[in-house]
């Protein structure tokens, strides 16, 4: 109990109130230890017995609460927020800010002078006109309080000193006070109040003013600023039907529809905890769990547990949509509902939306870590994920999802084997990066120029030689297709056989050749033979990006088949030419392959050829021809059989170019397309169209021409003569070559059909105008006609 | 004024409410059973306004609906209880401070079964919310549609802004004046006294009570205080708001 106010209670009212004091709080303890102290304040009562038994009755029923320390709640640190307030609120006026009270209640001069100087203090502030400057500092007539204190001071004719000391000085200015004049309004801060004396003295230094109020600034103001209960005061004043409460309602901040909660705050009562005198409503008494938050909490938990039990029912009886709909309505009535967290998020990753689900435990498991279920669902799914990324070459962020699941749940053994694998196959990608970065180098400076590029090609003449040796002129993954599509040819089944015998003794060396050809990049790379074979399907793209990243110059790949392609010609054996047929039958699929994907101009259908080629021919054959080609172009003049094998070899570099830039580099398909153009009228359609021809001779001239009037319905008659031209071109080499060389570039461009080839030939207004230039164009229109031709048959086969 | 008719023969329909609502003869004087009853119910209020975080005004709101609604209806024609959550349904609307009627039932059913489980929310939940809507309606059209009102709060506090600067700051920041005039007159709406006194007179009389409690004196002149802030308040006003809510005290021993 707090004896002060207890005491000051009982010198207000008296004897009769302790006596009932003591009746009613016979019980308390808190009383007892105080009741002794009491006595004599009972003593010193003034009371005059006037106050009703009943209000005596209730304060000493109620005086355990009344004063009872807990019950104020207010302090004095809000009392100085509150002063620190009082500044803004004259100009925003949050509340009705009225005249001092004793305005209206007109209490005596006397009296209210005797209770300024008890209640004023050092630091409140005042208001006040200057009504005389001396030397030593100026005297104000004060008019209004502005800070601390609100009361009616200025019909008290009270007068306050300012010394020159507290004038702050501006300066090396000689006087400050010859900033003031006379009538000048000035606010200042109480310095001093001689109690006794009634002398008050003042300060406009701001460090005079009391802590809550020093972000006032003292000094002279404009009449304009006059606080606002000032003016109103002297409106009460000055007319006497202005009542308080006409005041009251005539403020502005009385209709402050939030005037209540503001000075509740202000005066410092709660509202969430409301104060009361019935024993019944002490706020104290009220159990957390029954307060309407808590019960709503409770509530929502259940319900939305409800919920997801019928989504469960629902996904166990495959209804996936209702299931979904239940959770999310769970989620929706209790937002963070771990459960339905964890069912949605299994349902996602049955569903395959692996990120909704790993996102839905994830969050699970941060409103409950300890979750069983969530844990346990949130490491496979990673799992999942990782496995995912892993096919998408993410292999870092695969790692890293593994080694989330592994954290979540060291014992599965699904995220262990995975990690474990991963890490492998990291380590071995990064090393074919490596491996690859330097090719590339290699490959960057081998090719730079033409000049370098014979260089090479020198270099490299010897360990063609060799490898010529055994290289077989077969295609090894042309075989299989080969096989079904040309049963025709009697001597395709021995051929493939034998090609694939060629094969496997030509992988073995292509093996060495290749850890050889590594170990020169880079001499740690030993184990690359390995690599090289089980290559991931990112490497292989990586190669293929090499592929096409090489830079076949046209003119020189032109002259350099053309050289070749002329003299090996007629040396052909039999057997050679059904192998080459088999080739030949792969260009001519991937050439209507590629007519399909010109046609709708998609990658699909390349790396969907890609893939049906065989993994071989995919991965480091296509690298070796193309090598190989380089190299063959550099043994031009090689030994028949050399230079059969190369052609070979060249057709299926030429055919891996093509197939790898179709779509992406015209220019180099046409220089490719015009080498192959080159081989096919040597070699290729011999034998499968040898029913077709009158004679199995194996003169281009013959084959061409029979072969493109039938491929081409509408330009038969042009073809022919053309083909008759590239006889004479196929005689007259050189001059044939030379035209080619000119011509590369500009049948390049018109590569993508045959109706643009054949105009200039017709019209014979192109620049070049002679014959003999256009041949090699016509050669590509007659090799697109076949093309085509094949592409038709082809797709009728497969209808 | 009057609710749409359609409504109203739904409720009256409905067995909770009979069709009687008023009362037969207005003299007839509030019974103390109906008094303690009605203490009952507000004590409900109160305590249902503190759990669900109302603010003191809108549970003053809801404490004069439910007097008001009450003053018009016999006691025995409506469930008090009933009136009383729709009562509070009402008040957080009128006075801006909207609770749900979910929470309103929930917090309901918990002081009816203490310690109980917390209600599904099944069919039995939607009936009682629906009822708590449709005697909100009810209590509209008793009440004609007059449902805001002007409560003591407001000139309370600036009374007590007033009278503070009438006292010395330590004296008043020592004395827990605001807090007891507060507390004092939330309690007044335990009665009907809330609806008989005008609201500065109520206001004054639990400034006056909480001054007196602890012996506070406020410099005398040539008018007192009360009369300054309210100008046809007398000190018979002051003592009758004053034994009427001692009266509420005294009850409370009685009550509970």
């Amino acid at each position: 109990m707090d004896r002060d106010l207890l005491r000051q209670c009982l010198t207000y009212h008296g004897e009769s109130l302790f006596n009932k004091l003591k009746c009613e709080q016979i019980e308390n303890p808190d009383f007892q230890a105080v009741v002794s102290d009491l006595c004599k304040a009972t003593c010193e009562s003034k009371s005059d017995g006037q106050d009703s038994p009943l209000v005596e009755q209730f304060i000493a029923r109620k005086a355990d609460i009344l004063f009872c320390p807990t019950w104020k709640t207010a302090t004095h640190k809000e009392e100085e927020e509150e002063q620190q307030e009082e500044e803004e609120e004259d100009a925003a006026e949050p509340y009705a800010i009225m005249p001092p009270m004793e305005i209206f209640m007109e209490v005596s001069y006397e009296e209210r002078r005797t209770m300024l100087y008890r209640d004023l203090e050092k630091g409140d502030i005042l208001v006040g006109r200057i009504n005389n400057i001396r030397e030593y500092g100026f005297f104000l007539t004060l008019l209004c309080t502005a800070g601390g204190l609100r009361r009616d001071i200025e019909d008290l004719e009270l007068s306050a000193l300012c010394h020159i000391r507290e004038v702050p000085s501006t300066g090396s200015h000689d006087d400050p006070l010859s900033y003031y004049q006379i009538g000048d309004f000035i606010r200042a801060a109480v310095k001093d109040i001689d109690r006794y004396q009634e002398k008050i003295t003042v300060s406009l230094q701001q460090a005079a003013l009391s802590p809550g109020l020093e972000h006032i600034k003292l000094g002279v103001f404009p009449r304009e600023a006059l606080p606002i209960h000032y003016s109103r005061s002297l409106r009460a004043a000055a007319d006497s039907r202005e009542t308080y409460e006409c005041i009251l309602k005539s403020c502005h901040g009385y209709h402050n529809p939030s005037v209540v909660e503001y000075l509740l705050e202000k005066v410092g009562v709660s509202d969430t905890q409301p104060p009361s005198m019935m024993r019944g409503l002490q706020s104290k008494l009220f159990h957390e769990e029954d307060f309407a938050s808590a019960i709503r909490k409770r509530q929502s938990a259940s319900w939305a547990l409800k919920c997801v039990r019928a989504g469960v029912d629902h996904f166990k009886h495959g209804r996936h949509v209702e299931a979904m709909n239940e959770y999310n309505k769970a989620l929706d009535i209790d937002t963070n509902n771990v459960e339905a967290l964890v069912a949605r998020g299994a349902l996602y990753a049955n569903k395959g939306s692996i990120m909704k689900a790993i996102t839905d435990f994830e969050l699970a498991l941060e409103n409950c870590p300890d979750h069983r279920n969530a844990n346990k669902y949130l490491c496979q799914t990673l799992v999942e994920r990782g496995k995912q990324l892993e096919e998408q070459e993410k292999l870092v962020t695969a790692e890293g999802l593994y080694r989330k699941a592994l954290s979540l749940d060291e014992s599965n053994p699904e995220a262990q084997e995975a990690l474990h694998k991963i890490t492998e196959t990291i380590q071995v990608s990064i090393r074919l990066r490596e491996e690859a970065v330097a090719k590339e180098q290699e490959k960057a400076t081998s090719s730079q120029t033409s000049a370098e590029k014979l260089r090479k090609i020198l270099k490299e003449e010897k360990r063609m030689k060799k490898k010529r040796k055994r290289s077989a002129s077969s295609n090894p993954s042309s075989t299989a297709s080969s096989r079904d599509s040309s049963p025709s040819s009697s001597s395709s089944s021995s051929s493939s056989s034998e090609s694939s015998r060629r094969r496997s003794k030509k992988k073995k060396k292509r093996r060495k050749r290749g850890s050889k050809r590594h170990r020169r990049i880079s001499s740690k790379e030993s184990s690359s033979r390995r690599s090289e074979e089980g290559k991931s399907k990112k490497d292989r793209k990586e190669k293929e990006e090499e592929v096409e990243w090489y830079p076949a110059p046209p003119n020189t790949s032109a002259t350099f088949l053309n050289q070749k392609g002329g003299p090996r010609f007629g040396e052909r054996d039999e057997g050679e030419a059904a192998e080459n047929d088999a080739e030949d039958k792969r260009i001519s699929q991937l050439y209507s392959l590629s007519a399909a994907s010109e046609d709708e101009e998609s990658d699909s259908s390349q790396t969907e050829r890609k893939r049906r080629d065989g993994k071989e021919s995919r991965t480091g054959e296509r690298k070796n021809s193309q090598r190989e080609e380089r190299g063959s172009r550099s043994g031009e003049r090689k030994s028949s059989e050399r230079g059969r094998e190369d052609n070979g070899k060249e057709r299926r570099g030429s055919d891996s170019k093509r197939r790898s830039s179709l779509g992406e580099n015209r220019r180099r398909t046409v220089s490719c397309s015009s080498a192959e153009s080159a081989y096919s009228r040597t070699s290729h359609f011999n034998p499968e169209y040898s029913g077709n021809s009158a004679s199995a001779s194996k003169s281009v001239e013959s084959r061409v021409r029979h072969d493109a009037p039938k491929r081409n319905s509408f330009d038969g008659g042009r073809y022919e003569n053309r083909g008759r031209e590239e006889v004479e071109e196929a005689k007259g080499e050189k001059d044939s070559r030379k035209g080619e060389d000119e011509n590369v570039p500009g049948s390049g461009r018109k590569s993508e059909g045959a109706g643009n080839h054949t105009r200039p030939s017709s019209l014979t207004s192109v620049p070049e105008g002679s014959v003999k230039k256009d041949l090699p164009t016509n050669l590509l229109d007659i090799f697109n006609q076949i093309a085509q031709f094949k592409k038709g048959k082809g797709g009728g086969q497969r209808k | 004024m009057e609710g749409p008719s359609p409504s109203l023969a739904v409720l009256r329909d409905r067995p909770v409410w009979p069709a009687a609502g008023r009362r037969q003869s207005g003299g007839e004087a509030e019974t103390d059973r109906d008094m303690k009853k009605h203490f009952r119910v507000c004590r409900f209020i109160m305590e249902t306004g503190v759990k669900l975080g109302m603010r003191s005004v809108p549970v003053a709101t809801a404490c004069v609906l439910y007097h008001r609604f009450f003053q018009r209806a016999r006691l025995q024609a409506y469930e008090p209880y009933l009136v009383a959550m729709s009562c509070v349904y009402l008040a957080g609307k009128v006075e801006e401070q909207h609770t749900r009627t979910r929470d309103i039932i929930n917090v309901s059913h918990r002081y009816f079964n203490s310690g109980s489980v917390t209600l599904e929310c099944d069919k039995e939940f939607w009936d009682l919310r629906d009822s708590v809507v449709q005697c909100e309606l009810l209590i509209l059209r008793q009440l004609n549609f007059h449902v805001s009102f002007e409560h003591p709060h407001k000139y309370l506090l600036h009374y007590l802004m007033s009278v503070k600067s009438l006292v010395n700051r330590h004296a008043w920041s020592r004395t827990p004046v605001a807090e007891t005039s507060w507390a004092l007159l939330r309690d007044c709406y335990h009665g009907a006294m809330c609806i008989r006194h005008t609201p500065q007179h109520i206001a004054i009389a639990t400034l006056h009570l909480a001054l007196d409690s602890y012996g506070v004196e406020l410099p005398v002149g040539d008018r007192e205080w009360w009369q300054v802030l309210c100008v046809d308040v007398t000190k018979a006003d002051i003592d009758a708001v004053i034994s009427d809510l001692l009266q509420l005290y005294d009850m409370e021993a009685k009550c509970i």
